[in-house]
């Protein structure tokens, strides 16, 4: 709290004295919950549902600009909240963060919690995604410096942010990027980087990791480093309507965990050791863009990068990196049923997304992703088609199918479960009553004989520009196949009634919810989470 | 020439760094004193959790290395504790599920308490079973304070078992101190999960089956006096069904008694005997 005195005082200071006016800026976002104990569809045995009743989390962004400095604070507040641990309760309050930045000629300087990333992440990313918990913040210093207009190089080092807290190892890096382009008329341009990250771990999670290994045998034994090294080379290339990007990473000898590697035991064998080795991932994309005709291609190769923190943790704690999904991330309820999260341990994923517009009014696209380990292992696959028909100003339908293949066994680690198999046709028709009203629908079905079985999502929302949307939602498992908490197969309705008011940049939402169990994606990282019975009022503004 | 001393510098430093040597670790044994102090591992697990035989392994590993130090106790509690498809028995019952929710395995399955010692995020479990045998040896290394003793008599024709459990300080203790008594059976071969798939003729060892205490203790006294002995006697009935299960050449029974304040519930000292 002193430091953050500091800032302020050195801010007022600082805009007395160049007698040039600073600008503020800030952002406020808020979830509360009433949580509603509903036995029946599993919103039972968790602190909010037992005793609790109420959850909800904070957060709000001050900026200031003035005289080539850039402060910023934010207030944190998380009171008997779900993100953490979906199953179990977190409070806490205090500054999530803060950071100063000063602009020189050549360079910029910044030092507090930092967000930045080397190409996509592959080695280094510090990001936050607010709903699944991660604020992966480096609380430390970074410098960067042009050389001229085409070149810069950023130093950075520092920990990553747990919570309130850091993780105990350290992080430096290294990032080099330039810019060229040739030719005028058709211009040739690259823009290529290189990167360098290292990870020391520290002396307690290298206790950890020596314990563990004393409990392993000969066999699966190693000599443990402190030290982590990771490089990645990338760049965009990009000549008329082309664009492709590549990046290639590599990582030396680290310590990880594998979920799936075979542990011998005394007797017998387990499943899941610690390891260490080097890792790789290759990613490209191709992008073309031209006339009525939109195209992407993207490729993956993802081997043992696992890239944390400490080695000890596990799920989406302490990740370094980030690893690019290659799937759609779709947004419709039941298309987004099933959705992959990338895997870091052994991955190979295609994609391509064709979109081509007919005319002002008629377009289509088509999405393809396949996504299997290196051992050629199906995890995903999904066809996914969209029609889109714009008739003047007065209405819009949107339709099309998804056709996956969700393999449940790796990516929400269930045993002896099938891999799901969906298709799911949708509608989406808005009607303009006037230019100020409007009505909404979706309608979508998920025909499925494995998981829960088949599902009908129906909604209507009827908006009143600019201020209202009232929304009515219902999802119903309509052939179920699991069995519920009370040991019955039984239809389920899961409703959602809610209404939205938007004031300026301030947006207000109140809704009644019933939410099936299920993966939660955000960014591309995802995770498993129970379900929710209960009311949700959200808050979002920006000054 | 500036962007050559760049990538220069850049390549430079990247060789350096690799090119660093660290002194190898040693992976060393631990030294465990020579005393009667015993451990307790109550182990979270289920029949439905796919990572929970590498937690049964893992208290395994450690039973054979610390023999007649050490015990255990498979808690099948309610999350991932349901029968898989495959099997024939049911292992969940009150007191596990009480001691599930009294311990909250907020991080998942498996999940071990070391004589309920606060971890450094004020959580009795830990979430790594590579992690729970340096627990274990943390914990024996710490001196014995009581000298635990238990008398187990079981009638084969009424199948009623009757135990008396006696503490003896070895030093003065302050404070409130439970007994809890768990009834344990081993040798039951059923399904379990395990990762991607069920093993149906898993061995399924110290599964908790019933509590002669309340899942949380009941109370045993306040304030112990070196060498006064404190004692407590239980009876318990065995049922007769399910077939297969209840059979007392396979059942232990387990007496621990442990601090019971808000600021401690460690385990003091643990004592298995077998019921026949």
């Amino acid at each position: 709290m002193r430091f953050i005195s500091i800032i302020l005082a050195v801010s007022f200071h600082l805009t007395v004295n160049a007698q040039e006016k600073g600008v503020f800026s800030g952002g406020f976002e808020t979830n509360a919950n009433v949580f509603l104990r509903d036995s029946t569809i599993n919103a039972i045995n968790t602190p909010q549902y037992d005793r609790q009743f109420f959850g909800g989390e904070a957060w709000l962004n001050l900026n200031y600009a003035v005289d080539g400095f850039t402060f910023g604070l934010r207030f944190d507040m998380f009171n008997n909240s779900n993100l953490r641990i979906p199953t179990d309760s977190y409070s806490g309050v205090g500054i999530g963060r803060w950071y100063v930045k000063k602009r020189f000629e050549k360079f910029e300087i910044n030092a507090g919690y930092l967000y930045d990333q080397i190409g996509t992440g592959l080695i280094f990313r510090s990001f936050e995604q607010r709903p699944l918990f991660i604020d992966n913040a480096l609380y430390g210093a970074s410098v960067k410096y042009d050389f001229g207009k085409e070149w810069n190089l950023l130093g950075f080092v520092g920990k990553q942010k747990n919570a309130f807290e850091t993780y105990s190892g350290n992080i430096k890096g290294l990032r080099l990027e330039t810019f060229k382009t040739w030719g005028e008329e058709n211009p040739l341009s690259i823009a290529p980087g290189l990167g360098f990250v290292n990870r020391t771990i520290s002396d307690q999670s290298m206790a950890d990791v020596v314990n563990a290994l004393r409990t392993y045998l000969d066999e699966d034994r190693f000599t443990p480093n402190h030290n982590t090294y990771a490089v990645s080379l990338y760049n965009t290339l990009a000549w008329k309507d082309i664009s492709w990007y590549t990046e290639v990473a590599l990582k030396s000898d680290d310590i990880f965990y594998n979920p799936m590697a075979i542990k011998t035991e005394f007797v017998g064998s387990s499943i899941g050791k610690l390891v260490q080795k080097p890792g790789s991932v290759i990613y490209t994309s191709l992008s073309l863009a031209t006339g009525n005709l939109g195209m992407t291609l993207e490729a993956k190769r993802t081997e043992n990068f696992s890239f944390r923190i400490d080695p000890n943790l596990r799920l989406i704690r302490g990740l370094i990196n980030y690893l690019t999904p290659l799937n759609r991330q779709n947004t419709f309820r039941l298309t987004a049923r099933y959705s992959p999260a990338p895997q870091d341990i052994s991955e190979m994923a295609y994609s391509a997304d064709i979109k081509y517009k007919f005319n002002k009014s008629t377009s289509a696209l088509v999405n393809v992703s396949n996504i299997t380990d290196l051992n050629g292992k199906l995890l995903y696959r999904e066809l996914f088609t969209e029609f889109q028909y714009k008739y003047l100003r007065k209405w819009q339908l949107t339709t099309g199918v998804q056709i996956l293949n969700y393999n449940q066994e790796v990516y929400e680690q269930k045993p002896e479960v099938p891999i799901v198999k969906g298709i799911t046709p949708y509608v989406d028709f808005l009607y303009k009553f006037t230019d100020s009203k409007a009505l909404r629908t979706e309608f979508q079905y998920l025909h499925s004989k494995q998981d829960f079985g088949s599902w009908i999502f129906a909604l209507t929302e009827y908006s009143i520009a600019p201020s209202w949307i009232f929304e009515l939602s219902g999802m119903y498992n309509i052939e179920p196949k699991k069995v519920n908490p009370k040991g019955l197969i039984e239809k389920t309705l899961y409703p959602t009634l809610g209404a939205v008011y938007i004031q300026d940049s301030h947006r207000f939402s109140l809704r009644y919810v019933k939410q099936v169990e299920g993966v939660v994606c955000s960014g591309g990282i995802c995770r498993l989470e129970p379900a929710f019975s209960g009311v949700r009022f959200s808050m979002t503004s920006t000054f | 020439m500036n962007r050559l001393k760049i990538i220069f510098s850049c390549i430079s430093v990247c060789i350096l760094l690799y090119a660093c040597k660290e002194i190898p670790v040693e992976i060393g044994e631990v030294i465990i004193p020579d005393s009667g102090k015993t451990v307790l591992i109550e182990d979270l697990t289920g029949a439905s959790c796919p990572n929970c035989p590498k937690g049964i392994s893992a208290v395994n590993n450690i039973l054979d290395k610390y023999k007649n130090k050490v015990y255990a106790v498979g808690i099948h509690g309610f999350f991932l504790s349901n029968p898989t498809p495959k099997s024939k028995f049911d292992f969940r019952n009150p007191h596990a599920r009480d001691l599930e929710n009294w311990f909250r395995p907020t991080g998942g399955k498996p999940a071990a308490s070391i004589n309920r010692v606060r971890r450094p995020d004020n959580s009795l479990l830990s979430y790594l079973p590579d992690l729970w045998l340096s627990l274990t040896e943390a914990e024996l290394q710490k001196a014995q304070q009581i000298e635990l003793a238990m008398e187990v008599s079981y009638n084969t024709e009424s199948r009623q078992a009757d135990i008396k459990v006696t503490a003896i300080p070895l030093t003065d203790l302050n404070g409130d101190f439970n007994i809890s008594i768990f009834l344990t059976e081993s040798n039951i071969i059923d399904a379990q999960s395990n990762g991607t798939e069920i093993i149906e003729n898993f061995r399924h060892d110290h599964v908790l089956r019933t509590m002669l205490t309340k899942f949380d203790g009941d109370s045993f006294t306040s304030s112990m006096k070196r060498g006064v002995s404190v004692s407590r006697n239980y009876s318990f009935t065995l049922p007769v069904q399910p077939a297969g299960l209840w059979i007392p050449d396979n059942m232990h029974v387990v007496a621990m008694i442990a601090h019971n304040s808000s600021e401690s519930r460690e385990v003091i000292q643990v004592i298995e005997k077998h019921l026949k």
